[in-house]
């Protein structure tokens, strides 16, 4: 039983290059268009990488105020990457990089400060509604929403390791394995095997609790 | 990291179908709910904006965050940072009150503290090549150094 109507077909031939190849085979040309100036390229890039930023960011388990000063952070910084960019096809592994990295910052930083009880600083936590709120909006999905919101569930409960890859792994339109490799520090070999434990310590878990 | 990846089978088959399937599940799950909120997606649209194709521009090379041992009792040090483009160095410091900064080789220079396509506060160098400004960006930011030979602008950055 799938939740949506739209099958991706973009790993059922070539697992090891999926979205490398496909969805992917744009973002050269983007890339050389906004250098060129051009507008409408540069948002299409956004759209099309912007997931896997988020997902970066998501996967790093960041406070809501830091994830977006970060997804931030890494786009205004690639506007200044852009004209000097050696690999224009290899733009979403930059991305994935300098996300990665800007998190750990993050990370080292929140060892360092005190938790703060500065009302300006609290307040610049999001404004976004809740997740769930999202999916009671879409009229369509409400039928499965118990399904998903416990599938969600367990993708949360899983292992750290698991829960990172999956993570990134599950952005739309689906990620090079480059770019996960870029996004998780780890060997481009190793995501194959990885996202199949993963997936699997998953699909027990969900027939642990009757709902696969 | 808590868990060990090895399910104790010792072995991969390919991609199950079953698996895909699950992942494909997964993927509209977060399409759902977690997807990048619309004010963020907005926010990296416009920051074509803040292409600037006359600024050369400085790399961070110092980062108090990474590259310093914390010293023992030193509750709140303030962020250091140092950028360089070519024989240009800009060191920041970045504390509760604003920022204190120095350009070298000094030089009389006006000084725009960005924090995103909106309008930038400014600050001005004195003959050592100092500024100060009295603000604190919370988020991205980055500095603009107009000298009267050129545009230096920062690697964008978070506090």
């Amino acid at each position: 039983m799938t939740i949506g109507t739209i099958p991706s077909a973009a790993y059922h031939d070539v697992p090891y290059t999926r979205g490398g190849t496909v969805e992917r085979s744009e973002v050269g040309a983007l890339v050389r268009s906004a250098v060129d100036g051009d507008a409408a390229a540069w948002k299409a890039i956004v759209e099309g990488l912007g997931p896997l930023v988020w997902s970066v960011v998501r996967a790093h388990r960041l406070s809501d105020a830091d994830a977006h000063e970060v997804y931030q952070t890494v786009w205004f910084r690639f506007t200044q990457h852009l004209d000097r960019i050696r690999e224009p096809e290899k733009a979403g592994s930059w991305l994935a990089s300098t996300a990665r990295h800007e998190c750990l910052k993050v990370h080292r930083q929140a060892r360092r400060l005190v938790l703060t009880d500065d009302p300006q600083l609290l307040d610049t936590v999001s404004e976004d509604g809740a997740p769930e709120q999202a999916l009671l909006e879409t009229e369509e999905a409400a039928a499965q929403g118990e399904r998903v919101r416990r599938l969600w569930q367990e993708f949360e409960e899983l292992g750290e390791r698991c829960r990172q890859l999956l993570r990134v792994l599950i952005v739309s339109p689906p990620p090079s394995y480059q770019e996960v490799s870029a996004a998780l520090d780890i060997a481009v070999g190793s995501i194959g095997p990885m996202r199949q434990r993963c997936l699997r310590r998953l699909r027990a878990r969900l027939e642990g609790r009757g709902t696969a | 990291m808590s868990d060990d990846i090895s399910d104790g089978t010792g072995f991969d088959e390919g991609p199950g179908a079953d698996e895909e399937l699950l992942e494909e599940e997964l993927r509209q799950a977060a399409s759902l709910l977690d997807p990048v909120p619309p004010a963020l997606l907005q926010s990296a649209v416009d920051a074509f904006a803040l292409r600037d194709l006359e600024a050369r521009v400085a790399e961070l090379t110092f980062d108090s965050l990474v590259d310093a041992i914390p010293v023992r009792g030193a509750a709140a040090a303030p962020r250091m940072l140092t950028f360089s483009a070519g024989e240009v160095t800009l060191d920041v410091e970045v504390t509760e009150e604003g920022l204190i900064g120095q350009v070298l080789p000094p030089a009389p220079a006006r000084v725009e503290i960005l924090t995103g396509p909106r309008p930038a506060t400014t600050a001005t160098t004195d003959d050592m090549g100092r500024f100060t400004a009295a603000v604190t960006p919370s988020g991205p930011f980055a500095l603009r150094l107009h000298t009267p030979d050129e545009v230096v602008m920062t690697e964008w950055l978070r506090t």
